[in-house]
């Protein structure tokens, strides 16, 4: 028996035979194989669920599978991945942002009013709605890191606040509302809407602002110190603070990102819709959570990155579309949305036990 | 003639992707016996006694409990089974009262759903009676001090009326006097029948609680003897797996020009005027027991406490120091006495070892990434740090790999004044050693280190110079070689 195979492995690892065996190569392609398994389950969870989800709806339904479909889910997966990266870095810090719904309004409002009713110029009128979006965060980050109120308070709080001021700006009506269109006055510019429903070459111009975002966020939390940092506050605040690492500052930074994102996300929704009203995008800070979630960034902070989430924002896309096709109520959409929320997390507990990441 | 064994482990095998943690391991305890498990950190003692107390699964192996074959499902069962673990990490819950946290999971009831509120203080009170603590049942846990939670800690398990005790290291964090008394009442829980599997590292403490001692090395059991044929050095060289020149190598280096400067620190109720100085190439021992002020004073030298009153002088500059981003820009680094406060868990190592150098590897807050990978390979060879994967969690290492890596952290951000509050708690004495070794290595590149030990032999041998502190208040200085266990003691007393 042992003679037999130590034959067997001098076949194997004689470098001078022509033919590798074919045992050997089996051997390496399962190895290969186990490894690829291994990669896919500490990193690829999300990815792999989305290839799951095409391939199902590819086959149960011919309208899936079609370019135009596609990028008609890019276009509708753009507002919640844009918000969703923004969530994603604010989460990384160990925060939780409930206001980024009320803030996308607030900015949407503010650059829509500002172009429509006070007639300044679509440049200066978006850059006011990012400030506002921004602002906002950066007031929120203060609040947090100052008044030392938990994070969930807080943006609570700022999300009725928020919702409020943008009620107050346009006083209940959409910008432009039918009064003003009517009088032919208070169009928005074709720039705001181009930003919301345009296209380059054929590529739906939010989907572009979503990737060039990703990318950036990416980049921030990988590359600079800034990201470090993020990661380190969240993974554990005191240890960051002795290692010489502001605590509010990099906390600041993390909420007027996030503002900034809700304000970008703001104009691009106005642009699709081709108006701006103070209720706009009511419940996206909870979808951008479950995005952040399904992508698999850890909520307690300290773990996890952008670019899970934008694969977490593109499968509840591909998911509502899908369900769509397939004749499903909304109603179901919301249900099934949950229990997906609930298996991805339950996965993922399963695989941090069974592998060291 | 050989004794019942009340448990036995046959061939416990575990591994972990990458590491075998326990090849293969048998082990037995008699009634009424303290077995004391040692070994280097990742040797496998933690992974053992997890398997034991119901927290990890094994691989394979065969426990036998009084004659029967068992299998250890969670730590629930290993409670039933009257198996019990004290955790090296504490456990308790801050929030919760002294009472509730020992009776946490089954609070005494009223009337089948009411807790008994008052039962339980004073069914509190007597189990801590029984330990000779003075402990209010009352109080949070939180307000106490980590030696007095420690202390709880243990009051809990007692408390479950259990057979076997399972202790990771439980002395680490408690004074001389409530180690005396913790080795008392352990020998006072044998004589009542109760057997305890005791981890350490200090192999002082061997003979005082144990009558047999097993030494494991890589995942795999060395031997058993009995405590006294374990003499130091042959349980050393069985951990260690080579022989161990010495466990305090210090090397006489001239102190140069002073670098630290302190005068009439003051912060009321905590520290009393405190001065004194540390210059370059020098080890200054901080000695005092808990509560004396010691990590209340390098705490505010760190800009991590608000001082009332003095001055600290670095290089003979005058400083202020309000947070710990000015220390380390005067070149300070701080090794935190808990390591889990100056270490990011779900970090990797590497980004652990530059976190307190980012401006180091980077440029207009762009990180260099091949500079930051070559500073952490550099460390992680030079300590030797385990397993050597920079990518690596932190929380995936053992203890002693974890403060080799906070070690690191300030030699990467090129500290001159090092700060090591309790440098080699819950660390082996192959690495201890090793520690000792850099400590030379540093002071003679000019470093000054400042170190709060509550190790006496530690602070004895190592030191150049040390200061005993009692209630804030620096009672009195060494030199190296002046002092004395017993002095000393006395002196912070």
């Amino acid at each position: 028996m042992r003679e037999k195979r130590k034959k067997l492995s001098t076949i194997k690892n004689n470098p001078k035979s022509p033919i590798p065996s074919t045992v050997s190569l089996m051997n390496q392609w399962v190895s290969m194989g186990g490894e690829v398994i291994r990669k896919i389950l500490l990193k690829g969870g999300p990815i792999v669920a989305l290839l799951f989800l095409i391939t199902y709806l590819a086959f149960a339904t011919p309208y899936f599978f079609t370019v135009s479909n596609f990028l008609n889910i890019t276009r509708q997966s753009s507002i919640n991945a844009i918000l969703a990266i923004g969530q994603t870095i604010v989460i990384i810090g160990a925060g939780i942002d409930l206001s980024v719904g009320a803030v996308l309004a607030l900015s949407a409002c503010m650059s829509a009013v500002a172009v429509s009713y006070w007639g300044l110029n679509l440049a200066v009128g978006i850059l006011l709605g990012l400030g506002t979006g921004a602002l906002t965060g950066f007031i929120t980050g203060v609040i947090i890191t100052k008044g030392r109120i938990p994070d969930f308070v807080a943006t609570l709080a700022m999300m009725t606040t928020a919702r409020g001021l943008a009620l107050i700006l346009t006083q209940g009506l959409p910008v432009p509302s039918h009064f003003t269109a009517l009088k032919l006055v208070g169009y928005l510019p074709a720039g705001l809407i181009w930003l919301g429903s345009g296209d380059v070459l054929g590529v739906p111009v939010p989907a572009l602002i979503t990737v060039a975002i990703t990318i950036l966020g990416w980049m921030v939390m990988t590359r600079t110190t800034l990201g470090r940092a993020i990661y380190a506050v969240g993974g554990n605040r005191e240890a960051a603070r002795i290692s010489g690492i502001s605590f509010v500052r990099t906390k600041i930074i993390t909420y007027s990102i996030m503002g900034l994102l809700a304000g970008v996300a703001g104009i691009v929704l106005t642009g699709r819709l081709n108006s701006a009203n103070a209720l706009m995008a009511d419940g996206a800070e909870l979808q951008s959570i479950a995005a952040v979630v399904i992508g698999g960034t850890n909520l307690f902070g300290g773990e996890g990155g952008v670019v899970g989430s934008l694969i977490g924002a593109v499968i509840m896309g591909v998911l509502g579309n899908g369900l769509n096709l397939l004749n499903v109520s909304a109603f179901w959409q919301r249900v099934i949305l949950g229990l997906i929320i609930i298996s991805v997390v339950v996965f993922d507990q399963w695989r941090r036990r069974r592998f060291v990441l | 003639m050989p004794r019942e064994s009340l448990l036995r482990l046959e061939a416990i095998d575990k591994s972990f992707p990458g590491v075998h943690a326990l090849d293969h391991v048998d082990f037995d305890l008699y009634e009424g016996e303290t077995h004391v498990l040692l070994g280097e950190n990742g040797a496998g003692k933690s992974t053992l006694v997890k398997i034991l107390s119901g927290s990890l699964p094994k691989d394979s192996g065969r426990i036998i409990l009084r004659g029967k074959q068992v299998e250890i499902t969670s730590p629930y069962h290993a409670r039933l089974l009257g198996i019990g673990m004290v955790y090296q990490e504490l456990s308790l819950i801050p929030n919760l009262s002294v009472a509730e946290n020992i009776f946490l999971g089954r609070l005494p009831k009223r009337r089948s759903f009411l807790v008994d509120w008052s039962g339980i203080y004073k069914k509190a009170q007597q189990i801590l009676k029984k330990l000779n603590l003075n402990i209010d049942p009352e109080v949070p846990v939180r307000d106490l001090g980590l030696a007095e939670q420690q202390l709880i800690e243990i009051a809990k398990v007692l408390s479950l009326n259990l057979q076997i005790l399972l202790l990771d290291e439980p002395t680490s964090a408690l004074s001389e006097r409530e180690r005396q008394r913790l080795f008392k009442l352990i020998r006072e829980l044998g004589e009542r029948g109760i057997s305890i599997i005791y981890i350490s590292h200090h192999l002082s403490e061997v003979p005082l609680v144990g009558q047999r001692v097993t030494v494991l090395r890589d995942g795999k059991k060395i031997a058993t003897l009995p405590v006294n044929e374990a003499d130091e050095d042959i349980i050393i060289r069985m951990m260690v797996g080579r022989e161990l020149k010495e466990q305090f190598p210090k090397e006489e280096t001239s102190p140069g020009k002073p670098i630290l400067k302190v005068q009439g620190l003051e912060i009321k109720g905590a520290l009393n005027h405190v001065d004194f100085t540390l210059h370059e190439g020098e080890i200054v021992g901080i000695f005092g027991l808990l509560g004396a002020g010691c990590t209340t004073l390098v705490r505010a030298l760190f800009g991590l406490e608000k001082t009332d009153s003095g001055k600290i002088y670095v290089n003979n500059r005058i400083v202020t120091i309000f947070s710990p981003a000015d220390a380390i820009r005067l070149g300070l680094g701080y090794l935190t006495r808990d390591r889990k406060d100056g270490l990011i868990h779900p970090m990797s190592v590497m980004s652990n070892i530059t976190l307190a150098s980012l401006k180091g590897i980077s440029r207009l807050g762009l990180l260099k990434h091949r500079k930051e990978r070559r500073v952490g390979e550099k460390y992680v060879n030079e300590l030797r740090i385990h397993p050597p994967e920079l990518n690596r969690k932190l929380m995936y290492l053992s203890g002693g790999n974890q403060q080799k890596v906070a070690l690191s952290k300030w030699l990467c951000s090129g500290s001159k004044i090092l700060i090591f509050d309790e440098p080699t708690r819950g660390i082996d004495v192959g690495t201890k050693a090793e520690i000792f070794q850099l400590f030379n290595q540093l002071t003679k590149e000019g470093v000054g280190i400042l170190m709060i030990s509550s190790e006496l032999p530690e602070i004895l041998a190592m030191a150049d110079r040390i200061f005993a502190m009692r209630r804030g208040t620096v009672t009195a200085e060494y030199r190296r070689g002046e002092t004395t266990q017993e002095k000393l003691l006395k002196s912070v007393s």
